[in-house]
């Protein structure tokens, strides 16, 4: 039994104090309970945004949390307040929320004034200066009567004992109470070097330089007792336990979110408010009657919904809903709560429950007891308006995005320790090239030896030892992609709110996981692009070709599309248009919209990490027995032929074969997703062999689904997300299929998105037999249109599709205000000369200059060469009348040789409609002994080749190690190339600067896959230089 | 008129490469980059990094992605201009028209030169010797015009066109962006198709002149010499030289005393001339390079804190400088040199101040004591930031400087430079402990718990013990 005295630490920094503190509540509250201390403040800088992590570890390790914040004052105050009850909890929120309003992004504000006008309830303890100011202890006594505190916080400083008769005098003196407190930056002294390190980033110092920043010493830990009891004489530490017992407030207990209610009209309760929207949606999605099954489905959820009360958020997510249909935003909903049919009925989602195999039992959790999740994905160009709507209806003070906490990762701890640490800034940026993101201590010590560091140097082996204890921790808070929280009364009565980056954008203090805990309701409204492309070729559809689609009504089931599908003929559709998953197209061969979902769910890191994908592949082509250890895990996994595909169903297994109940199972989920970063799977694992075993079940059968659960790690994809994805994907290919002029040209004034160039696109257009027309200002405007042409028949122009203009917008750097321009006032009359287009289009030099270059003016001057020598001549103020120059001598000037066209076309549009520039060189490719990527994909089987094309994507995607997947494109297609990374370094050169790539290497075909495993690389970039009809070099 | 045109090439590395001592290894991965800080661009490379790749124009990071153990340099202009005015120099031996008009190379009329110096095949080949003895990476043309040089120096090195009509006829074949045109004209030219001068002299005057100004005409006709191209001509720098032969030799600093009393009066009688002081000169004592090893001259350098013009400050200054350091071997002359003269700017003075006798203000004792001393011998002592006692000070310059961010507690006035044992036990503590734990990131961490106090003898100390158990004490300063 500890005799020390009783204390409760009152000032303490997380390290949510951004590069102050130097650990984690959690380690903090770990060992203030090992200390004994009655209870801890977490007391970060004008900030609650690690409070909730606070909250969580004080409730596991049992040390009472006191809620309060540091403040540091303009007019020079430095208080420690403190909430002791649900008010002051308030008061504090609203005095952060002002100084963070009134600062940039990151910084606080705040003067005396403030603190008086939102001092209600708050306790303060004054952190006083060398010499506290008489005038100061009365204005604190004025503004807290009875609630003011001087602190004593001793450090071993030049002398203490003089300190505190110093501090005790005063505080006598001015009758304010005097408490001891540690003012405390680390959970322990051996933190120290980290808490100077961080001092130092914070300053963008070296710690040489900066050593008068840093603390003289250690002390600023959580201090034994005993060691306390040396330092301050009793009556302090007791103060802060009568501090401590004042402060009652619990974060979770006292916290009462609110749902908006302007929601719900006069006369209507939430309840019945959903049910007459529920009943109208029935109407809507089943004209001739929903049938038994969906109105028993929509019974049970709306029972659920209203045991939870969780009417005003299905009707607040309805809401922004109707709002983007009314304005002709697409939409579309997912999550586990948004392809109910609830949802279904309030357009929240176009997947009708009956067609997905989704379990209902994810839908809400009773036992989560967290609201549920819905996102809704809006047009990527106009989710801004639905923002705006949100903003405009609940006002700034009552919606807020939540916030990311932006963390340390490997590389950004280490180059910031390495600065700090004095490297030089070529050291730092070679250091940090020469690890990579998944390093653990001992490949990161091999990669730095590769890289020329000597790991075993003192000065590098700290910087490793700093960096890794760096890493993870908080760097600053960011937006959450499109999080809102919405709130009845103003936010800022229950978490700070702060400002973003961005312009007109506000944060509150607490992310997703904090939300979660804290039960605030959180709606995502995310951008897509593909939403944009299909509602822009939805319009099309209409304008040009008599058609009138939504997403609801597109064709179902259709097999053209399937048929396509499984051709990998999916360039530009959503999702299922990468290169994985076009490789995985042909073997997994989707002949339904379920199919489709697995698709979208299996081509992850998740299921390939977790060994999953063959399993499947083997049983759905038949070359494995489906075999269930139980009817129960049938019922669970029969749609996935066995073989636990998505997060769902990991947790259902849980339940129905190791007896997890469901909130347990979600527990699963979410150790699940950090099992990484903290471990801590091992007491889940006991339970699900043990619960598993008892059950009957063998363990090599157990311990499969154990490793295939940690597989999917936190990359897991939920049935639901990819159900909704799959809907998308389903629409684009339809589109693709049946309309594949409008699709290209809707995807291509969508860009930038998705995985292909604008010129692969148009590649894959006229593959498909359509016609592509170049960019002209005489009929391009700044998106791409359809042009029809005119057929003989009529029956025909309806088969027949019609040909894609480019718009101005694939010319690089063209501005849309010049090209909406020469769009109005060529309505008027058409363009008569070079000089015409100018002047009424007001173009500028620059504007002219591109036009020339993407060969725009061809109809007015001629080839490029000719419309640059006029351009030239266009004077700089043009006449106001007379809109012709003065007559000139006719000049000769070589026209432009193809290749050079070629090459000028992809210079400024990246695209071109004359020959691929690597069928120019093809003679002497063949010369070489380069095979066409046609002639590829006529060998079956493992061959050593040699090809070549231009370079047009290196990626290197996180789940291949060390892998870079080139692709190389030549007059007939895609050449799909692997470097591994010894080949990758070892020609450095070649891999990183060619354009025209030659590889030799291996080419494999598997199932309709093709790759070329390289061995060799070769730049012939020159080759195409050749082509340029300026040589720059003469000798 | 006849124009050399010496192009520089590599001048950011050659005048690199002259700063660094000796060409170490390091140098062979240098780059040099652009001082802009967010995107540093690679403005040139060694040849072993080229050769992996790396070009004038590139990202740095690019560079180091192709090069990983790139070394880089920042591109220093103000060295280049230096080089620059040195090769000057340098050809303003051979001829007096030389011009520093081009920011990468040097322009030499040479016509006037072949009487001095031999037909040009002769002075190509001096140039060529006396270039690459200083490091010096160039191209070498002569044409008539001087950017007719500059263009054909560009496209081959060591061509000579002697008259107007050769000269058309070579420029006529040469690439546009030779030319030295303005960039974007360059652009805009190779967009209509031209990649010759002769396209672009093929076209109508009047059509280019509305398209590209009349400077462009312009310069084009002074490229084929229809036009006159005048140039700003160097002047060397004014400077002070002055030097005197014995017949004899002197072994004896004080034997020096009346040449340097002479030499030091010239100086002065300069100085006045151009209105100006002098803050940087040098003493040269030449020896006998025949009978002593010691060959090369002995330079003795002086600095003053700020420029002077009176003449027994200065030669007083020169006196102690030569007397601080012994004679290394006998002298046959005497030289004073003066270089980069800074303008005068005067002391404001009393009207009515009388001459100062013996006191010295400020600058000139410190002035005295440096030169008496040595520059290490006399600093100023400065409060550094680090807890750490033994680094919470440094010496500075006489220069003031910025004010320290921490303030400690109470300190010695004498701190020891080495901690030593505590005889005996302290009679009492008077303050501490004071807990200092800093310096791990250098490698010198220290742990102490610092307390002054009063030693058995009733002296005030200032000492310390390792923290935690019974740590010996040590001894680390005094109070007064």
């Amino acid at each position: 039994m500890n005799t020390a005295p009783e204390y409760a630490e009152l000032h303490c920094l997380s390290n949510f104090s951004f590069q102050r503190g130097a650990s984690t509540a959690l380690e903090l509250f770990e060992r203030a309970a090992k200390l004994g201390y009655r209870a801890l403040a977490i007391s970060d800088e004008c900030s609650l945004a690690g409070i909730v992590r606070a909250l969580e570890a004080s409730r596991e390790t049992g040390v009472a949390l006191i809620v309060g914040s540091e403040i540091h004052l303009d007019d020079g105050l430095k208080l420690v307040l403190l909430a002791p009850n649900f008010a002051a909890y308030q008061s504090l929120c609203a005095l952060i929320t002002r100084g963070r309003r009134e600062a940039k992004k990151g910084g606080y504000a705040l003067r005396r004034a403030d603190v008086a006008a939102h001092a209600h309830g708050l306790l303060a303890l004054w952190i006083p200066g060398e010499t506290p100011a008489p005038d100061d202890a009365e204005w604190i006594k004025r503004h807290f009567p009875q609630r003011a505190w001087l602190a004593v916080e001793l450090h071993c400083g030049a002398d203490d004992a003089a300190r505190l008769r110093q501090l005790l005098d005063f505080a006598a003196r001015h009758e304010l109470p005097a408490v001891a407190a540690g003012d405390v930056h680390m959970h322990v002294r051996r933190r120290r070097a980290l808490q100077d390190m961080l001092t130092a980033i914070r300053h963008h110092t070296t710690l040489r330089a900066g050593s008068g920043h840093l603390f003289a010493n250690g002390e600023r830990h959580l201090r034994r007792r005993e060691a306390l009891a040396e330092l301050y004489p009793r009556e302090l530490l007791a103060e802060t336990l009568r501090i401590a017992a004042r402060c009652t407030f619990d974060l979770k207990r006292d916290l009462k979110y609110a749902y908006p209610g302007e929601i719900v009209p006069r006369g209507h309760t939430p309840t019945t408010w959903l049910r007459d929207l529920v009943e109208q949606g029935i109407r809507w999605r089943w004209p001739e009657g929903e049938g038994a099954a969906a109105r028993a489905q929509i019974e049970m959820e709306l029972a659920l919904i209203a045991k939870l009360g969780y009417e005003s958020y299905f009707l607040t997510v309805s809401d922004i809903v109707n709002f983007a249909r009314g304005k002709g935003i697409l939409c579309q909903g997912r999550g586990s709560a948004a392809n109910s049919a609830v949802c279904f009925c309030l357009g929240i989602t176009a997947v009708d429950p009956q067609r997905s195999k989704l379990v209902f039992g994810r839908f809400l959790s009773e036992e989560r007891g967290e609201p549920p999740d819905i996102d809704v994905d809006f047009e990527h160009e106009r989710r801004e308006e639905v923002i705006q709507y949100i903003y405009a209806k609940y006002g700034r003070d009552r919606a807020a995005l939540a916030a990311t906490v932006i963390s340390y990762r490997t590389r950004s701890a280490l180059r910031d320790v390495a600065r700090a640490l004095g490297f030089s800034a070529d050291q730092v940026a070679q250091l940090s090239r020469s690890i990579s993101v998944h390093d653990d201590g001992e490949t990161m010590a091999a990669h730095l030896a590769e890289a020329g560091f000597d790991p075993a140097a003192p000065m590098l082996r700290r910087a490793l030892v700093l960096a890794r204890e760096l890493h993870g921790f908080p760097r600053h808070l960011s937006q959450h992609v499109g999080g809102f929280v919405i709130c009845d009364a103003p936010l800022h009565t229950l978490v700070p709110v702060e400002n973003a980056a961005m312009a007109g954008r506000t944060i509150i203090q607490w992310d997703k996981d904090d939300l979660d805990t804290m039960g605030l309701l959180k709606v995502d409204c995310l951008a897509l692009g593909m939403l944009t492309c299909i509602r822009k070729c939805l319009d099309l559809l209409r304008a040009h070709r008599g058609r009138d689609l939504t997403m609801a009504t597109i064709p179902k089931e259709d097999a053209a599309t399937y048929a396509m599908i499984q051709r990998a003929d999916t360039v530009g559709v959503f999702q299922i248009e990468s290169r994985a998953q076009m490789a995985m197209l042909p073997r997994l061969r989707p002949k339904e919209f379920y199919d489709l979902v697995i698709e979208v769910a299996i081509v992850r890191p998740g299921p390939i990490q977790g060994d999953m994908v063959h399993p499947y592949l083997r049983r759905r082509q038949g070359k494995e027995a489906v075999s269930y250890p139980s009817p129960e895990i049938r019922g669970v996994l029969e749609r996935t032929l066995g073989v636990p595909l998505f997060q769902e169903q990991v947790m259902q297994i849980a339940v129905v074969a190791a007896g997890f109940t469901p909130g347990e199972a979600d527990e699963l989920r979410r150790s699940m997703a950090a099992w990484k970063r903290r471990g801590g799977l091992e007491h889940l694992r006991e339970r699900l062999l043990g619960g598993m075993a008892s059950r009957g079940y063998p363990h090599d059968f157990a311990e499969r689904i154990f490793e295939q659960m940690k597989g999917f790690g936190d990359y897991g994809f939920p049935e639901s997300h990819a159900t909704s994805f799959a809907k998308i994907a389903y629409d684009s290919s339809w589109l693709k299929c049946h309309e594949p002029a409008a699709f290209a040209c809707a995807l291509l004034n969508s860009q930038p998105m998705g995985f292909y160039s604008a010129s692969q696109i148009v590649q894959d257009l006229r593959r498909h037999g359509v016609r592509v027309l170049p960019v002209d200002v005489r009929c391009s405007g700044w998106d791409s249109s359809l042009e029809s042409f005119d057929t003989p028949r009529a029956a025909e122009a309806v088969r027949a599709q019609p040909a894609l203009r480019l718009g101005l917008r694939e010319v690089r750097g063209f501005g849309e205000d010049a090209a909406r321009r020469i769009e109005t006032v060529r309505r008027q009359a058409a363009f008569t000369s070079i000089v015409d287009l100018c002047a009424r289009a007001q173009l500028d030099r620059r504007a002219q200059g591109l036009l020339a270059q993407a060969d725009a003016l061809r109809g007015l001057a001629g080839h490029r060469h000719r419309a640059r020598w006029a351009i030239a001549g266009v004077e700089a103020n043009l006449p106001l009348f007379g809109r012709d120059s003065p007559a000139e001598a006719r000049v000769v000037l070589p026209p432009p040789g193809i290749d050079a066209s070629v090459l000028a076309d992809y210079a400024s549009t990246g695209l071109t409609l004359g020959p691929h520039p690597v069928a120019l060189v093809r003679r002497q490719l063949r010369a070489q002994r380069c095979r066409r990527s046609a002639e590829l994909r006529e060998i079956t089987g493992t061959r050593p080749v040699r090809a070549a094309g231009l370079v047009i994507g290196r990626q290197r995607p996180q789940t291949a190690s060390g892998l870079t997947f080139v692709t190389l494109e030549d007059e007939d297609g895609q050449i799909n190339v692997i470097v591994r990374l010894a080949l990758a370094e070892r020609q450095r050169r070649a891999f990183l600067e060619s354009r025209l790539l030659l590889v030799d290497g291996l080419l494999e075909s598997v199932e309709g896959v093709q790759h070329l495993i390289a061995e060799n690389l070769r730049d012939l970039s020159s080759l195409l230089a050749g082509l340029a009809a300026h040589s720059r070099d003469f000798r | 008129m006849l124009w050399a045109a010496l192009l520089l090439p590599r001048l950011g590395l050659d005048a690199l490469a002259r700063s660094v001592p000796d060409a170490d290894a390091r140098m062979q991965q240098l780059a040099l980059v652009s001082r802009d800080q967010a995107c540093p661009l690679i403005v040139d490379a060694m040849p072993r990094v080229r050769e992996a790749g790396v070009r004038r124009g590139q990202t740095l990071a690019a560079a180091q992605a192709l090069f990983p153990a790139l070394k880089t340099a920042v591109r220093d202009p103000a060295q280049e201009c230096r080089l620059r005015e040195l090769l000057a120099g340098w050809a303003y031996g051979y001829s007096s028209q030389v011009s520093l008009r081009e920011d990468d190379a040097i322009l030499i009329e040479v016509g006037g030169s072949f009487s001095l110096f031999g037909p040009w095949p002769r002075l190509e080949r001096r140039w060529r010797e006396e270039l690459n003895a200083l490091g010096i990476t160039h191209r070498l043309a002569v044409a008539p015009t001087a950017l007719g040089a500059l263009a054909l120096a560009r496209a081959q090195d060591g061509a000579l066109v002697g008259n107007a009509a050769t000269l058309r006829q070579a420029l006529d074949a040469l690439p546009i962006g030779h030319a030295r045109l303005d960039p974007l004209v360059v652009e805009a030219l190779r967009g209509m198709g031209l990649s010759r001068l002769r396209e672009v002299y093929a076209l109508p005057r009047a059509g280019l002149i509305r398209r590209f100004g009349a400077a462009l005409a312009e310069h084009l006709d002074r490229l084929r010499g229809a036009a006159p191209d005048p140039l700003p001509l160097y002047r060397p720098p004014d400077r002070f030289h002055a030097r005197m032969e014995f017949d004899h030799e002197i072994e004896s600093s004080e034997t020096l005393r009346f040449p340097l009393h002479r030499l030091v009066g010239d100086l002065c009688a300069f100085l006045t001339s151009r209105d100006g002081g002098v803050q940087q000169l040098a003493i040269v004592l030449e020896h006998d390079p025949l009978q002593f090893r010691q060959r090369a001259p002995t330079r003795l350098a002086i600095g003053l804190q700020s420029p002077q013009r009176d003449a027994r400050t200065i030669f007083e200054l020169c006196l102690l400088r030569l007397q601080a350091s012994p004679v290394p071997a006998p002298v046959r002359a005497l030289g004073v040199q003066a270089e980069n003269l800074p303008p005068f700017v005067p002391l404001a003075r009393d009207l009515f101040d009388e001459a100062r006798g013996a006191q010295l203000d400020w600058p000139q004792l410190a002035d005295r004591l440096h030169n008496r001393l040595g520059a290490d011998a006399v600093y100023a002592l400065a409060v550094a930031d680090d807890p750490r006692p033994e680094h919470a000070w440094r010496k500075r310059s006489i220069a003031p400087a910025a004010a320290p961010v921490r303030r400690p507690g109470p300190r010695p006035g004498w701190l020891l430079r080495r901690p030593l044992p505590l005889r005996g036990e302290p009679k009492r503590i008077l303050a501490g402990p004071e807990r200092i734990e800093a310096g791990w990131w250098d490698g010198g961490d220290l742990r102490r718990d610092y307390y002054v106090i009063e030693t058995q003898q009733g002296q005030r100390a200032w000492a310390f013990r390792g923290i935690g158990g019974e740590a010996p004490w040590l001894l680390h300063g005094w109070f007064a």
